[in-house]
């Protein structure tokens, strides 16, 4: 038993060694930082809710070396940042894995001087792919059982055979997610080349609500996403939908809850119609708007 | 277990007031003087901040709507005024209904809420509202 326990502790100790060469620092203000993962060598990955509305950035390079980089693009849908290192660093080798639910999981976070601080946890759930609240695609849900340092957030996850599952992530309650390195996969090489994600967008804000019992068996569904707001001179204001509409359907997806309308506004969906079946002053109708790219927060 | 007591602040507390709606940020400094406490505009020497800049804290999914906080249009639109920090008043002008009706559905939005007082519904309110907005 004595053995097992110290081989799992020396292994785990050879395997941070051999990884924190994947973990760089980007400097806060007030001597504070976060995590971020060093990919392919001219980029950097960081967590976008952790990182400050800037363009350049000082950081602290595996080793300890300080380095300077640009802002490539964010993306708060999928929560990934890309700076652009000013001078290429030899490239970290990163094999991407598989995050199995029970599975060991070893997430790292930079100390701010050149080393790996390092979490040990469990893959506390590995499940579908899921939307964010702000409308990003993440192609698998990862949650971990272990706590992160505000500081640590941003670094790599690690399986325990040492493959990458993607960048660790807080959520609400400081839950700790993983961005999933396919997702990292996706939206990387589109930050890097045209600095955001374009994502299909009507120029709404939906509230969920309860369809009025009178209309409810014509709406054929007990809700409906009540609009609350919109953008002037967006999508759907030029199709003529107004503030108080009741939402039934977005093309054929009913709008029952937010995330079967989500699929309804991916890149793809740019350019094209989209139906709405809304309730207005107790009557139905029906409102052809035509998607638009979100623009740029 | 009993009660706890109701313990009034003995000082008045200074209020950092944010908002990027200047109408909104008007009703939040009046409530802020209605609760015997001083709204001030600058962050140094605050006790306190009450802002409308207020973030879900983490990367959060998409909410999925749950039959038990499903409220009606009409609640809705009572619920996003109280978060905005209005008068029953202001809800009423706001929304074209007698003051009658919405003093009617704030009185039933606190019950759902489990808010005891005008404070505690505002931050409620928005905390649900902002929780269960979504921009497509």
């Amino acid at each position: 038993m004595t053995e097992l326990l110290e081989q799992l502790s020396s292994e785990l100790a050879a395997r941070t060694a051999a990884l924190q060469g994947a973990v760089a620092a980007i400097r806060l203000p007030r001597e504070r930082h976060v995590s971020a993962i060093v990919w392919r060598g001219d980029a950097v990955l960081a967590s976008e809710q952790s990182l400050p509305q800037r363009e350049q950035f000082d950081l602290v390079l595996p080793g300890g070396a300080e380095a300077q980089a640009r802002l490539a693009g964010r993306d708060a849908g999928t929560n990934v940042a890309v700076l652009r290192l000013s001078q290429p660093l030899a490239p970290f080798a990163l094999a991407s894995g598989e995050a199995r639910s029970g599975a060991l999981a070893v997430a790292l976070g930079a100390d701010g001087i050149g080393a790996a601080s390092v979490r040990l946890g469990l893959v506390n759930h590995a499940g579908p792919q899921w939307h964010s609240l702000a409308g990003g695609l993440i192609d698998r849900r990862i949650a971990l059982d272990l706590r992160l340092a505000r500081a640590e957030e941003g670094g790599p996850v690690f399986s325990a055979a040492g493959a990458f599952l993607g960048m660790s992530t807080l959520g609400a309650r400081s839950r700790v997610l993983v961005i999933p390195a396919a997702t990292l996969e996706r939206v990387v090489p589109l930050l890097l080349k045209e600095g955001r994600v374009a994502r299909g967008w009507l120029g709404v804000a939906l509230h969920p609500v309860a369809v009025p019992d009178a209309l409810r068996g014509e709406a054929g569904q007990p809700s409906g996403l009540m609009v609350m707001s919109l953008v002037e001179g967006g999508p759907a204001a030029k199709a003529g939908v107004v503030a108080g509409d009741i939402v039934l359907s977005v093309n054929d997806a009913a709008a029952s809850g937010f995330r079967r309308i989500a699929g309804q506004f991916g890149p793809d969906r740019i350019g094209r119609k989209a139906v709405l079946r809304v309730i207005r002053g107790g009557t139905l109708l029906s409102l052809d708007a035509l998607i638009e790219a979100r623009p740029a927060a | 277990m009993s009660a706890l007591p109701q313990v009034a602040l003995a000082v008045a507390l200074r209020v950092l007031v944010r908002a990027t709606d200047p109408a909104r940020r008007e009703a939040l400094r009046q409530l802020v003087i209605d609760a015997g406490h001083l709204p001030v505009d600058s962050p140094s020497g605050a006790d306190a901040v009450l802002s409308d800049q207020l973030q879900v804290e983490g990367f959060a999914p998409m909410p999925e709507p749950s039959p038990r906080t499903l409220f009606t249009p009409r609640e809705v639109e009572v619920l996003a005024g109280i978060g905005d920090g209005l008068t029953n008043k202001m809800i009423a002008r706001r929304l074209a209904i007698s003051p009658h009706t919405v003093k009617f559905h704030v009185e039933s939005m606190l019950k759902k809420l489990g808010a005891r007082t005008r404070a505690e519904a505002v931050a409620k309110a928005r905390e649900h509202t902002l929780g269960n907005t979504v921009e497509f």
